[in-house]
């Protein structure tokens, strides 16, 4: 069973790496470039925010540093697009330090308190970005963009942005399956019991915070040379935040198949509805979804499925 | 700087934190009674500016009695809300994120039902004293300012009285208190739910009619409004009437001195700063004591 679905995950990912061979327009190719984009974000999250349950509505904020260094470091050094690509890599590191910094005093606070604080920290990194013109300031930051035809360029972010998918996904299945993982849930389901139980709680949630905190980081860096143009406005959306949270518990926060079913599903059904029904129309149908999901399936998509498989 | 700007700005600062404070206690009280974040709370405030918008603009009634109105509307819409799609997710393993989830696509539903109906232009109220203002002194304070601060007074002290004084509000303290006592003392739960929430629904219509006084708003600007109650309603601790009242008037004087201070664009991130670290530190708000 395990070699079939291993076997099946390879020719998925096998499809999926060829499919800017089949010469797709540019279209297509942005699309898919955000649904992969949306699956690392979700899935990322899901570390700390499903497994450990600590909600993060921050997210967007280490997206968004992950952006601006690669923005930064590609206008100022001049960086040719393989160096480009490339330097998404420490800028989410740099991702990653600033989850320690702020993980180390904001994850002793539980529950909604931990959301409210990282939303104001999403707030004060977007502040500080639009405020300081060494950043990018209020202008954002303008990207060269590869010298060679456009459909090739996007083709290979597109098979860039694939792979880094892959090994998000391939973090978070060992994840699941690792010590980490056991006590991160053991953390969601009762801390103070984790912790008489000599989890060593602080430890594993920062450790998840940073993981989940990196790979949104790369993820920002390549949309960042994905648009060429980057702005506080669009990259610390907090909207992006929001939904990052919402695609993973809609599909169950907590398991390594959700968070990719909500960000599937949610990225197609937004992306279907503004082509065929006119953009207010659009989005009423996409909230009335959430309300028919949570009350039909109040647990996310995956256990309302697994409860109804077994029985 | 000068005394006179400072004080000015203080003063303007605690009125925005009163009005701000009307529209957190409704959401304080379903946050602590019922389990429910109920992020649509700031679009119904802002239906209720929309509407005291076109009562003005077709029929020349004036807010405050819009206000009043809109209450009772308000309070039955939100008791259909809470029967058709609150109660159902009681159930639910995390009633929280449930609750998050399913208002977040109201609130979706909402902004873009009134954009359809408004269009996405921002709007102001604007009564017919708009224009005038009263000067104490060397101080200055515009109409309508005072209207809506008026406004967010009343409204909050009915809140308290109702909690305090009648015996469904006393209900509602003992539902939050201790859910399980409460019902063995014949206190049926839901429908003690459902009027914290359709209560706190018509405050919210109050107090986004008071803040459309102060500031314009547009079908998005619930956004901004959610971020300052939730920053209300956990300095001040969830459920806790005068502590949102308080941390109103706190968040108030800090955005008043940030605005006298400094340039515009750094007052928001100071007081998302200053939140963050004190939310670091007293994370169950200044104080404990509820209701």
């Amino acid at each position: 069973m395990q070699k079939y679905r291993l076997a099946a995950i390879a020719i998925l990912i096998a499809m999926l790496a060829a499919f800017p061979c089949l010469e797709p327009e540019v279209y297509y190719l942005s699309f898919m470039f955000s649904v992969f984009m949306y699956v690392i974000l979700a899935s990322s999250w899901n570390f700390i925010g499903g497994y450990a349950g600590y909600l993060s509505f921050g997210h967007a904020a280490f997206f968004g540093i992950g952006a601006f260094a690669t923005a930064k470091a590609a206008s100022m050094f001049e960086l040719t697009p393989l160096l480009t690509i490339l330097a998404s890599i420490p800028a989410g590191a740099l991702a990653a330090l600033v989850a320690l910094f702020v993980g180390y005093p904001c994850l002793k606070i539980r529950g909604p308190y931990f959301s409210v604080v990282t939303i104001c920290f999403a707030f004060v990194v977007e502040l500080t970005v639009k405020n300081i013109e060494f950043l990018g300031g209020a202008e954002g930051i303008w990207l060269k963009f590869m010298d060679i035809p456009e459909k090739l360029s996007r083709s290979i972010l597109y098979e860039v942005m694939l792979l880094l998918m892959v090994v998000t996904l391939a973090v978070a299945w060992r994840l699941g399956r690792s010590r980490l993982g056991a006590g991160l849930r053991a953390i969601r389901s009762d801390e103070e019991v984790a912790e008489t139980m000599a989890i060593p709680t602080a430890k594993l949630k920062i450790q998840a915070f940073i993981l989940s905190a990196f790979f949104p980081g790369i993820a920002g860096g390549l949309f960042a040379y994905y648009l060429t143009y980057i702005h506080a406005d669009v990259v610390f959306n907090i909207n992006i935040s929001i939904l990052i949270v919402l695609m993973a518990m809609f599909g169950g926060g907590g398991t390594w198949l959700g968070p990719i079913i909500g960000a599937v599903i949610l990225t197609v059904v937004n992306e279907g509805l503004s082509i065929f029904a006119q953009a207010e129309i659009a989005r009423i149908i996409y909230g009335a979804l959430f309300i028919v999901v949570t009350i039909f399936m109040p647990n996310g998509i995956i256990d309302f499925f697994r409860k109804k498989g077994g029985g | 700087m000068d005394a006179v700007l400072i004080i000015q700005s203080l003063i303007s600062g605690i009125m925005m934190g009163m009005v701000y404070a009307l529209l957190g206690v409704g959401f304080s009280l379903t946050w602590g009674v019922m389990h429910v974040i109920h992020i649509s709370h700031a679009a119904f405030g802002l239906l209720g500016a929309y509407l005291a918008y076109s009562m003005l603009q077709y029929f020349g009634v004036d807010p405050v009695v819009s206000a009043a109105a809109s209450a009772p509307l308000l309070f039955l819409v939100a008791c259909g809300v809470y029967q058709l799609l609150i109660r159902p997710i009681t159930r639910a393993k995390e009633v929280i994120v449930a609750s998050m989830i399913l208002t977040f696509g109201l609130a979706i539903i909402l902004e873009n039902v009134m954009v359809l109906i408004w269009n996405a232009d921002p709007r102001v109220l604007t009564p017919t004293y708009a224009s005038g203002a009263l000067i104490v002194g060397p101080f200055y304070f515009q109409y309508p300012h005072l209207v809506g601060f008026g406004l967010s007074i009343v409204g909050i002290t009915t809140i308290y009285l109702f909690l305090k004084k009648t015996y469904t509000g006393m209900a509602v303290r003992a539902a939050w208190q201790q859910p399980e006592a409460a019902q063995l003392y014949g206190v049926n739960l839901y429908r003690i739910s459902m009027i914290t929430f359709a209560l706190a629904v018509s405050t919210a219509g109050a107090g986004g009619i008071s803040l459309a006084l102060l500031n314009s708003f547009e079908p998005h600007s619930h956004n901004l409004w959610l971020i300052y109650l939730f920053l209300v309603v956990i300095v001040g601790g969830v459920g806790n009437v005068i502590g949102t009242v308080l941390a109103g008037l706190i968040i108030g004087v800090i955005t008043g001195l940030s605005m006298a201070f400094l340039p515009y664009q750094w007052v928001n991130l100071v007081t998302f700063g200053l939140l963050m670290i004190f939310l670091i530190f007293r994370p169950h708000g200044l104080f404990r004591q509820g209701v």
